[in-house]
């Protein structure tokens, strides 16, 4: 790792001058860290090959002879050495099997009255003023320099500002959350009591009632029979005519499908017409869709429903118009699926509720409250006042238990994210605009109209790693924030549609790019006073700029 | 409740159907039905009939024409006559020739046919087209090169029957025309090389009136044509040339691009590894083009090398037209005309085009070296490119907004991977409509291009013919009220479907279409464009999406009424030449050498633009074709192409990417393109270690741009290829004919052999000769002639050698971009050979300007001989010279490096340099390593700091 030691080595440069290396001047492009190094003014020992000895007159003579790059601290003679170079034996003669390692970071630029910084050796007398990093006796650069200097303090400043703010809000949104949780405790209490003194009251409801003599229904099940059996004929003969309407609509979405799928193969996307593209993406979304649970049933079932009953078949209505025995009317449906071929029964099953219904609706049978078809006004208002309190107990628990979980579930440090928790940014880009809520969703929203898509629900926050460039040249990587978005709306051919939201350290919250990385799998760098050093009491002092 | 259900059928199928569609999305295959085969076009199944007819009669067969003797007449090396073509029902057709032999070397023969020529003929649905056989190709294509030759002379020695010309170097050539039946023999030194109607297949086919009743023949194909919906109305019938070449003792032809198949053309007419159909040259927009094919693609160079050993010959068919090429390889036993005592197979190609007349030119080498001088010299030698053309081009349909171009260009220079010109697909124009900007997405163009240019960096944009018709867009008005767009049938303004949706297309037949196409290109007018944007023509077969076979009907019309039939393969020609006089000067006063990158292409674009090889995949195998692709263009005399680095369509994964690059840096053009569906590229995205696997190749090419500039600028004056395949390096190595995976790079000794093929860490490299070859890197010494060498691949490498004998001048100082690296000092890379020597060269300029047409320029010749290095003027003074050379005065040699130096080097500390003019010379280190393991020593010259604009020995 060098970064750490970079780091290190600039945040000295920026201190303040060593007082030990004053007397002799440095060579051009050396940092006073490494003045050092150039002291003696005979011979000149290569920082990291100290086996290689030359005169110091070959100190910044415009050719490469250490094979660490350090005897040409400004000029680019040594800018070669470098991984990304096709290096032969001979750019390092006599040490082309040893690894490389460059001994010094950069060209050391003063920048005289502002912060001094390194210059990648390749940028050394190249023609080019490199005005953002170096441009000495530059009085233009000069004054746009201070004043970022001075802005990125007071962005600084303003940005911590916010996030002690927001601190505040996550801290306090707990706290309400405590509170809130005391109190549900409290009124499940009362609600546990009421339940209580209600079951009393049914149960003592509840026998009064036995004593009182039932009504008898005899003779209503033939009657009944015979309508069930004419009404069942009717519902057979709709079930045929929609059935054959079905397989109409089916073919020629089938007829359709194929049309479109042959139409994805065949048509030449290299033509880039945006109506066929958007026509062959909304077919892709669509076929990608996982298709609604089926409730359909095979074809043998409904050929089973669609026979005439009988002995053998469906339901032997003689058997039932005969029946003379009474008995609880609502639970013929069920029976009827007795006989009913086993394959069916699920069917049946599920539509047995809605067949239930419209029978009772058109009042060939009694409505049923799941006991009995005859109980007293006083048995059901009492129960029901129960199965009120029972609900209100049950709702005030799961709000307890969400309350509960809200208070474990992960906001980042210091919760700070609770602060932040559905607040939305968003950004123009191009044909679409794209839409962040915090601890919620990401979204692209197309400008030419259409619906917006989802890009992902949120997940968890985690973190990334994120190349940067050190003063150097150096590629290092700092790990980031980064808020998990998932399961957004399919991709064709591919995942679920997929965010990264990478945060950095800014005044605002604000959505700086969006990038699609991977097919469907997008980041956005997101600016946020949440993830900005310090502010945190106990970790204040720590802190570091990251700005 | 919860059981689980059996899925539907309708589930299933709705399964099926999705995944069906998931094996076919790659969609790896040309489609075939939007392109026609020989049999679906008229004129190709004719010629290809009159073949069949003519072999299966064999020696019965006599080829209708002749010359009449009696219109003989030469004068001023210009020989014509009349060749009479006896038609079935005796008729007579009058067919003048005029054979002229050439200053260069090359002869070219035409004929014409009289009733076309004088305009007596009907044309049918009262087409206002052309009544001639369409000949201004010449106009569009040939620079140069057609001073007769004041030498030519007839034989007195000929018998009658023949008209013998002498002519070449010193009588060296001679063609033998026999009247009856019509056959030209050209000759050399006595031995016959070509054959003109050795076969019997001349077909002029003549004019003549659409007959009530019909004539008798077939004629199914004389008339309309249909083709993919669409009808050909071919108001004159049928008028297609075709001729027979055979070249005798000749086993290998090269040429005739652009087709995705190998350097030595196979044969055409079915067999073991051999073709079904013709080659064609009918330049279209080919979707997902297939490898190994004769298929037509984007460009056409109907310029065909004959190969054999010590022996080089070739012909260029100059015709316009849809053409095909059949090639049928003979053994030679059959033939007692050859006169060739070691010669096995006869090599006999048959060429068709739909109209026109028959133009051809005949070369007789006897090197490739002098073929692509002499073709050069005829259809114009490459233009020398602004240096920038030759360095790296990063290139993406699209990057999206001004911001993501500033992005990309600063995301370069953070991972310090230098590049100099980054590209616009189509989506930065507003609505696609060419010369705007959009206005959502690029905002500040102006800004975007000022960020480029603080590192030299430039912009290429996409501006295509095709104009959308528009109301309200200037150029749609301008095209429209200046009547400058091509004409349908009817003579109404042509109106197809491209990218903008309806579009008309500019006419650059026009003369009045070149002020007003370098109009719009002006700074004033192509607003918010700079001094640092470029041009890319794309799209100029012309693609038309709706039209037959994605490009325009053949009966439209175009300046001079002259059908779009008769120049449909020049049409691209004829943008580029616009857009070259548009770029020259957008600004008064302000004369750079334009750069333009070309789709479509004939012969002569080379004068004018760079191109490559289209759409193509990212896959192994098309990364394999694109090196047989790009030598072969560079051998038909159009070196500056490449093809997309990392295949444009579908997303190659690391190892193809990176091998994609070493691959690639040896393209002439090196560009990387993707595909709009694609993932994101760029080098600096992918991971390591392919990320710098990546930037080594790049910064390859950039180290060695010294010698990549030179090669271009020797093929600018000579029309050398800028890489070389091997049998153009070694024309006497037999052996070497056919290989066309490893190339040279100009004159530099260096020889590169791509990986092409997935997991693979070893290659074999073919060497010709005993000279010693090294390692570019670590100097590992492989020698042995006619025999492949396997040398080490590992995936962070390019197998790459360098020939004893040669001096490679490099810059070895990474910059961001190749202006920025115009003061750097030079190293020297020397090898020398078995006695003791080694030559190379360099040319320099400043990369931009014509300046050095007025001497501002360094051309040096590297000597080493008898232990001394010299450098020495090889250039020419003008009045521009001095002045340049001031400005190079600080750049200097900074490193010689000698591989294998002689062993008794190894006692030497020092070397003597002497530059012009000082009185005494001094002394500089040299250090000397050894090294082990079949490894060769070294020794390295420590800053000689010599002028590399000034003369200066060093002696060792």
């Amino acid at each position: 790792m060098r970064l750490p030691q970079s780091l290190l080595l600039l945040a000295v440069v920026g201190s303040s001058a060593r007082a030990s290396s004053d007397k002799i001047p440095r060579p051009r492009g050396v940092s006073p860290d490494f003045a050092k190094f150039y002291q003696d003014q005979t011979t000149f020992t290569c920082i990291s090959n100290p086996d290689t000895r030359i005169p110091f007159t070959a100190v910044n003579d415009n050719f490469c002879d250490c094979p660490d790059g350090s005897d040409e601290p400004g000029t680019s003679a040594c800018s070669h050495l470098s991984r990304n170079s096709p290096l032969s034996v001979a750019e390092r003669p006599g040490h082309s099997e040893a690894e490389l390692k460059l001994a010094l970071p950069g060209f050391y630029c003063k920048n005289k009255g502002h912060k001094p910084s390194y210059v990648p050796f390749q940028r050394v007398n190249d023609g080019v003023c490199d005005y953002e990093l170096c441009c000495d006796g530059s009085d233009e650069w000069a004054r746009v320099g201070a004043r970022n200097e001075e802005a990125r303090q007071k962005a600084m400043t303003a940005a911590l500002k916010k996030k002690k703010e927001l601190l505040d809000v996550a801290a306090k949104e707990e706290q309400g959350i405590r509170d809130e949780i005391a109190t549900v405790e409290n009124e499940v209490k009362g609600a546990e009591e009421n339940v209580r003194v209600l079951e009393e009251s049914l149960r003592v409801v509840e026998e009064q009632e036995r004593k009182v003599v039932r009504t008898k229904g005899t003779g209503k099940v033939g009657a009944l029979a015979g309508l069930a059996k004419a009404r069942v004929e009717e519902l057979r003969e709709s079930l045929l005519e929609v059935r054959l309407q079905r397989d109409e609509t089916k073919r020629r979405l089938k007829e359709l499908e194929e049309i479109l799928s042959k139409f994805k193969v065949e048509y030449n996307p290299n033509f880039n017409d945006e109506g066929v593209k958007r026509a062959v993406r909304s077919w892709e979304d669509y076929a990608a869709r996982e298709v609604a649970e089926a409730t359909e049933v095979s074809d043998a079932d409904l050929d089973e429903i669609a026979k005439a009953d009988g002995k053998d078949a469906g339901i032997d209505w003689e058997h039932w118009e005969n029946q003379e025995d009474g008995c609880n009317d609502s639970d013929l449906v069920y029976k009827l699926a007795a006989y009913l071929p086993p394959s069916l029964v699920d069917f049946i099953e599920e539509k047995a509720i809605s067949v239930k219904s419209f029978l009772e609706d058109k009042g060939f049978i009694a409505k049923s409250s799941g006991s009995s078809a005859s109980e007293s006004k006083a048995v059901t208002a009492a129960r029901d006042a129960l199965r009120a309190a029972e609900n209100s107990l049950n709702d005030l628990k799961n709000k307890m238990n969400d309350k509960r979980d809200d208070l474990t579930k992960d906001y980042g440090r210091a919760g700070i994210f609770r602060a932040l928790k559905n607040t939305c940014i968003s950004k123009d880009a191009g044909e679409y605009t794209y839409e962040h809520c915090f601890l919620d969703s990401t979204k692209q929203i197309p400008k030419k109209g259409g619906g917006s898509m989802s890009m992902g629900k949120f997940a968890r926050i985690g973190s990334t790693t994120v190349e940067e460039v050190d003063e150097a040249g150096n590629i290092i990587t700092i790990e980031k924030v980064a808020l998990e978005y998932e399961r957004g709306q399919h991709c064709w051919n591919g995942p679920n549609r997929s965010t990264k939201v990478i945060l950095e350290c800014g005044e605002e919250n604000e959505i700086l790019k969006t990038a699609e990385d991977e097919k469907c799998v997008y980041s956005m760098l997101v600016t946020t006073p949440a993830v900005c050093p310090g502010g945190e009491e106990e970790d204040a002092a720590s802190a570091k700029d990251e700005l | 409740m919860a059981s689980i259900r059996p899925a539907s059928r309708w589930t299933l199928l709705l399964s099926l159907v999705v995944l069906i569609s998931c094996i076919v999305v790659p969609g790896l295959t040309v489609k075939h039905e939007n392109f026609k085969t020989c049999s679906q076009s008229g004129f190709c199944t004719r010629n290809r009939a009159l073949a069949d007819d003519a072999s299966a009669k064999g020696a019965s067969w006599t080829s209708p024409y002749e010359v009449d003797p009696t219109t003989v007449k030469f004068d001023n090396g210009q020989l014509v006559a009349n060749l009479i073509k006896t038609t079935n029902n005796g008729e007579k057709v009058q067919l003048p020739v005029t054979v002229s032999f050439l200053d260069s070397g090359a002869a070219r023969i035409v004929v014409n046919e009289e009733r076309r020529l004088n305009g007596e003929i009907e044309i049918r649905h009262g087409s206002k087209a052309n009544k001639k056989r369409y000949d201004e190709t010449e106009k569009w294509v040939i620079s140069g090169g057609l001073d007769v030759s004041k030498s030519a002379a007839i034989n007195p020695e000929t018998e009658t029957g023949f008209t013998k010309v002498l002519y070449g170097p010193n009588h060296q050539f001679q063609a033998i025309i026999r009247h009856a039946p019509f056959e030209v023999e050209f000759q050399r030194d006595g031995q016959t090389h070509i054959q003109l109607n050795h076969q019997g297949l001349l077909n002029v086919e003549h004019w003549r009136p659409k007959a009530e009743e019909g004539t008798g023949e077939d004629e199914g194909t004389w008339w309309e044509e249909s083709f993919g919906g669409n009808t050909d109305s071919k108001p004159r019938g049928p008028e297609s040339v075709g001729l027979d070449i055979t070249f005798p003792g000749y086993k290998h032809v090269f040429g005739i691009p652009e087709h995705a198949d190998s350097l030595s053309l196979r044969e055409t007419r079915g067999g073991e590894g051999n073709h079904n159909e013709p080659y064609r040259l009918y330049n279209a927009d080919v979707f997902e083009y297939e490898l190994d094919s004769p298929m037509t693609l984007y460009g056409s160079i109907p310029f065909m090398q004959a190969h054999r050993k010590n022996s080089s010959v070739g012909v260029f068919w100059l015709n316009a037209a849809e053409t095909w090429v059949d090639i049928v390889k003979k053994s030679a036993s059959s033939n007692p005309l050859s006169l060739s005592a070691n010669s096995k197979i006869n090599t006999q190609t048959h060429w068709f085009s739909e109209s026109g007349q028959l133009d051809l030119f005949v070369f007789l080498g006897p090197t490739p070296q002098d073929l692509s001088k002499t073709y050069g010299q005829l259809t114009g030698f490459t233009q020398l490119p602004q240096h920038f053309a030759i360095a790296y081009h990063q290139c993406r349909w699209n990057y999206v907004t001004d911001e993501d171009v500033k992005d990309v260009d600063s995301k370069f220079d953070k991972y310090q991977i230098p590049y100099d010109t980054i590209w616009l697909d189509l989506e930065y124009t507003d609505d696609r409509k060419y010369f705007t900007w959009d206005p959502l997405t690029f905002p500040n163009p102006k800004g975007m291009q000022e960020k480029l240019d603080e590192s030299e960096r430039k912009l290429a944009v996409l501006i295509d013919p095709h104009i959308k018709n528009k109301d309200g867009f200037y150029v749609s008005e301008e095209l429209r009220s200046k009547n400058l767009a091509v004409l349908d049938k009817d003579g109404d303004m042509y109106d197809g479907w491209c990218w903008p949706g309806s579009s008309n297309w500019v006419d650059c037949f026009n003369p009045a279409a070149l002020p007003w196409w370098k109009s719009l290109h002006t700074y004033d007018r192509f607003q918010g464009s700079m001094h640092n944007l470029f041009l890319w023509n794309d799209m100029s077969e012309p693609s038309v999406f709706n039209g037959p076979e994605t490009t325009m009907p053949k009966d439209n019309l175009h300046y001079g009424n002259w059908e779009h039939r008769d120049v449909h393969n020049i049409n691209g020609l004829t943008l580029l030449h616009a857009s070259y006089e548009a770029l020259l000067e957008r600004k008064k006063g302000e004369i750079r050498r334009p750069f333009i990158l070309t789709r479509s292409y004939y012969a002569g674009a080379q004068r004018f633009a760079a191109t490559w090889t289209g759409d193509n995949q990212a896959t192994w195998e098309h990364l394999g074709i694109s090196i047989p692709m790009v030598l072969t263009n560079g051998i038909a005399g159009y070196p500056f192409i490449g093809a997309d680095v990392g295949g444009f369509f579908h997303n190659p994964d690391k190892e193809l990417l990176s091998r994609w690059y070493q691959a690639g840096i040896w393209y002439p053009f090196f560009r990387a393109h993707a595909h709009i569906d694609t993932r994101r590229r760029e080098p600096y995205l992918i991971s390591e270690p392919h990320r710098t696997i990546i930037a080594q190749a790049i910064r390859l090419r950039y180290q060695l741009l010294p010698a990549w500039y030179t090669a271009f600028h020797e093929s600018s004056k000579t029309g050398l290829p800028v890489v070389r395949p091997q049998y153009y390096a070694f024309p006497d190595d037999e052996q070497g004919f056919t290989i066309d995976d490893q190339l040279y790079l100009g004159d530099t000794g260096l020889l590169a052999k791509p990986v092409v093929t997935k997991d693979t860490f070893s290659t074999e490299i073919y060497l010709a000769d005993d000279e010693k070859y090294y390692d570019y890197f670590d100097f590992t010494i492989y020698q042995g002639a006619g025999k492949r060498h396997t040398v080490p691949a590992p995936e962070d490498k390019v197998p790459l050698l360098a020939r004893a004998g040669h001096i490679v001048p490099r810059r070895d100082r990474p910059r961001r971009s190749s202006a920025l690296m115009r003061w750097d000092p030079y190293t020297l890379l020397i090898t020398l050979n078995k006695n003791g020597e080694a030559d190379g060269s360099l040319y320099f300029d400043d990369g931009e300007t014509f300046d050095y047409e007025k001497g501002a320029y360094i051309h040096r010749r590297f000597q080493f001989r008898g232990g001394v290095l010299t450098s020495e003027d090889l250039g020419v003074k003008g009045p521009k010279t001095a002045e340049y050379l001031k400005t190079l005065a600080d750049v200097t040699v900074e490193r010689v490096i000698i591989v294998d130096p002689p062993k008794e080097w190894k006692n030497k500390k020092t070397v003597t340099v002497i530059e012009d003019g000082a009185k005494t010379g001094s002394t500089v280190a040299l250090d000397y390593f050894e090294q082990q393991d079949g490894k060769a020593d070294y020794a390295v010259v420590k800053k000689p700091n010599v002028g590399i604009g000034k003369s200066w020995r060093i002696e060792f």
